[in-house]
């Protein structure tokens, strides 16, 4: 590795010697962070809560988790230390290959195909627990605090992983020989109700602590630079929780990026943080240490996303406006790696990318073609921000004009269209910001847990479309739309009129998907009163047959 | 059982055909007994029929236009 800091503690150093004791060797993990002592210091005190001590779950449970874990991730470094790791516990390759093929088909005892299922789920899927999943996990004999055990584990992996990822560590041992294929499920269970996340605490407190304070601490990087990374993998994974905390932090730092006047530095970081390649980090200049440094706070985040998904997700919360524009602006630059919904988006092969090289090749007509490709979303985009066709008109020339400037920039890490559009509700969500400071996106209005109560409840015609003429009709569902408030408005004109899908539609307004679907039911349920005068049959209308109120 | 802000709750994912079989089922129990749910779920599935079949804020290519030109008109003077 071309950065380990040799920095002369060798196997004195106390947490180094633990690991070895612990493991037989020096992961070159922990060889690769010497530059950062303290930081390794932490990450010991987490692998000798989460992993080395036995509570409920077993070691080579615990393992079998990491390694499937990291195989199913395409993490190299991380297999081959797990699946030699579980070797020298006594389980045999064909065992550890079944597994790996097919965790569900390889004999184990339903306990342990339950707890990878349902690691899976909160690692790979990255959908909350649900219910179901707990209960799962009892049904095959696993008590809660197994299950919390089962969660901090596969909290550790994500954390050894983006450290391995980002640090190119060379592996230990030779990688397996088996690559698991494994689809991503993509279902969003309710989440769950139990409540585990206060067993935290008291099991994770200390090392989390401990982290945390590390990486707040000034050293090779600013405290407010570690915190900056965290932020930008929180927004990357849609962990709106994590990045709010961040986002306090920051503030009482008075160190709050603007999404507009980013620094060098601050781009770095954030690009790093969101897109998790820490090339552009050594391209930015940044050393050894610092390196270290800004990879382990991602990883840091990334831990904390799994913790959080594997207690269920706790509420949702709103991002703010000054988050919601560094969201935008990441989506961009936001990696295939991160979510299994975009990786799934990025197999398809996206039809512009013909056009784009033309025009990144010089050849200006080119963009004309895009223009004409996908101006009808881009004006539904921005009229469904703006609420103003007029406006709309004027924010389009804005989008594309911007969209061109920025094109060389533009290195296919998500699909066109979708870079396309959130440049588009980037500029309507400033222009809204610009004109009216009190209707804004985030503002929560009414409680968003407050029930809808319908007003309008009387029958609809059989066939409301027969009602009216189609210039009417098309009136009517226009003015109903503008008369939704700003942040119904957005996700109905998304989802119903543009008929995106749920993943990429909450990806453009930066919401997580229960979020953006509770918007969109509201959004429907309001518009769907506001259209109602106009089509309740004529049979009920003043008639005694009508539906009690 | 559920109530109505139950059903309220979970129209968006009924009408998209994405709830559990088990959820479904006690949905479809409670509309048996609740009118008011009834012509609920009826006009907000007409709802979202209209909404998606209207064509509503199409901007057509005649509309464009312009705009279009002089965006590339734009884009031609910074070349030069």
């Amino acid at each position: 590795m071309a950065f380990v800091g040799d920095a002369g503690w060798g196997e004195s150093f106390e947490p180094l010697a633990a690991l070895r004791e612990h493991f037989g060797f020096i992961p070159n993990l922990f060889q690769a962070q010497t530059a950062a002592p303290e930081l390794i210091q932490a990450e010991v005190a987490l692998l000798e809560t989460v992993l080395l001590s036995s509570r409920r779950l077993t070691r080579i449970q615990k393992e079998c988790i990491l390694l499937t874990l990291a195989a199913v991730h395409g993490n190299g470094y991380c297999s081959a230390w797990h699946y030699q790791t579980l070797q020298l516990l006594g389980v045999p390759e064909d065992k550890l290959d079944k597994i790996l093929e097919d965790h569900r088909a390889a004999g184990l005892q339903p306990v342990n195909t339950a707890l990878l299922d349902f690691v899976l789920t909160i690692s790979y899927d990255r959908a909350p627990a649900a219910d179901e999943d707990v209960a799962a996990l009892r049904a095959s004999g696993l008590a809660d605090d197994g299950t919390l055990e089962a969660v901090h584990v596969a909290a550790l992996s994500d954390f050894l992983r983006t450290l391995a990822d980002g640090l190119a560590v060379q592996p230990d041992f030779a990688a397996p020989g088996v690559q698991p294929l494994r689809k991503p499920r993509l279902r969003e269970g309710k989440r769950t109700t139990l409540h585990l996340e206060t067993a935290i605490p008291a099991r994770l407190g200390g090392p989390l602590d401990a982290l945390r304070s590390v990486l707040a601490g000034e050293a090779a990087l600013r405290g407010y630079e570690k915190i900056l990374v965290q932020l930008a993998v929180s927004l990357a994974n849609n962990d709106a929780n994590q990045a709010s905390f961040c986002e306090g932090v920051l503030l009482s730092l008075h160190a709050l990026p603007d999404a507009n006047r980013l620094t060098e530095t601050e781009t770095a970081l954030m690009d790093f943080g969101s897109t998790g390649r820490a090339e552009v980090l050594r391209q930015a200049g940044f050393g050894p240490a610092q390196m270290v440094e800004a990879v382990a706070a991602a990883a840091f985040a990334k831990l904390l996303n799994i913790l959080y998904l594997g207690v269920g997700g706790g509420p949702p919360v709103e991002l703010s406006g000054a988050l919601q524009s560094l969201a935008l602006r990441i989506a961009s630059k936001k990696a295939h790696l991160l979510t299994p919904e975009s990786r799934h988006i990025n197999e398809i092969p996206d039809p512009d990318s013909e056009c784009v090289a033309q025009i990144q090749a010089g050849k200006l007509d080119a963009f004309e073609e895009l223009m004409n490709r996908h101006h009808r979303r881009v004006y539904r985009t921005l009229v469904g921000i703006l609420g103003d066709p007029d406006e709309a008109r004027d924010a389009m020339q804005d989008t594309f004009l911007k969209a061109f400037q920025h094109l060389d920039g533009f290195e296919g890490r998500s699909k066109f269209s979708t870079w396309l559009l959130s440049i588009a509700s980037n500029a309507a969500i400033q222009r809204l910001r610009d004109r009216k400071p009190t209707e804004s996106l985030d503002e929560t209005g009414s409680d968003p847990e407050e029930v809808f109560r319908p007003r309008q409840l009387k029958a609809w015609d059989d066939n409301p479309e027969q009602l009216y003429s189609q210039t009417e009709m098309r009136r009517l569902i226009e003015r109903g739309i503008m008369g939704l408030p700003a942040k119904y408005r957005v996700v109905l004109m998304l989802r119903d009129i543009e008929q995106l899908p749920v993943e990429e539609a909450a990806a453009a307004v930066a919401l997580r998907i229960p979020a953006f679907k509770a918007r969109l039911l509201r959004g429907r349920l309001m518009l769907r009163e506001a259209l109602a005068p106009h089509f309740v049959t004529k049979r009920s209308e003043g008639s005694a047959k009508g539906v009690p109120v | 059982l559920i109530n109505c802000a139950d059903f309220i709750a979970e129209i968006g994912n009924y009408l998209e055909g994405e709830v559990a079989e088990e959820i479904r089922a006690s949905l479809e129990h409670h509309l048996k007994h609740c009118q008011t749910c009834t012509v609920l779920l009826d006009s907000t599935r007409k709802t979202l029929k209209i909404v998606t079949e209207t064509g509503s804020f199409d901007l057509d290519a005649a509309e464009f236009a312009p705009v279009a030109q002089r965006i590339m008109s734009k884009i031609r003077e910074g070349a030069k």
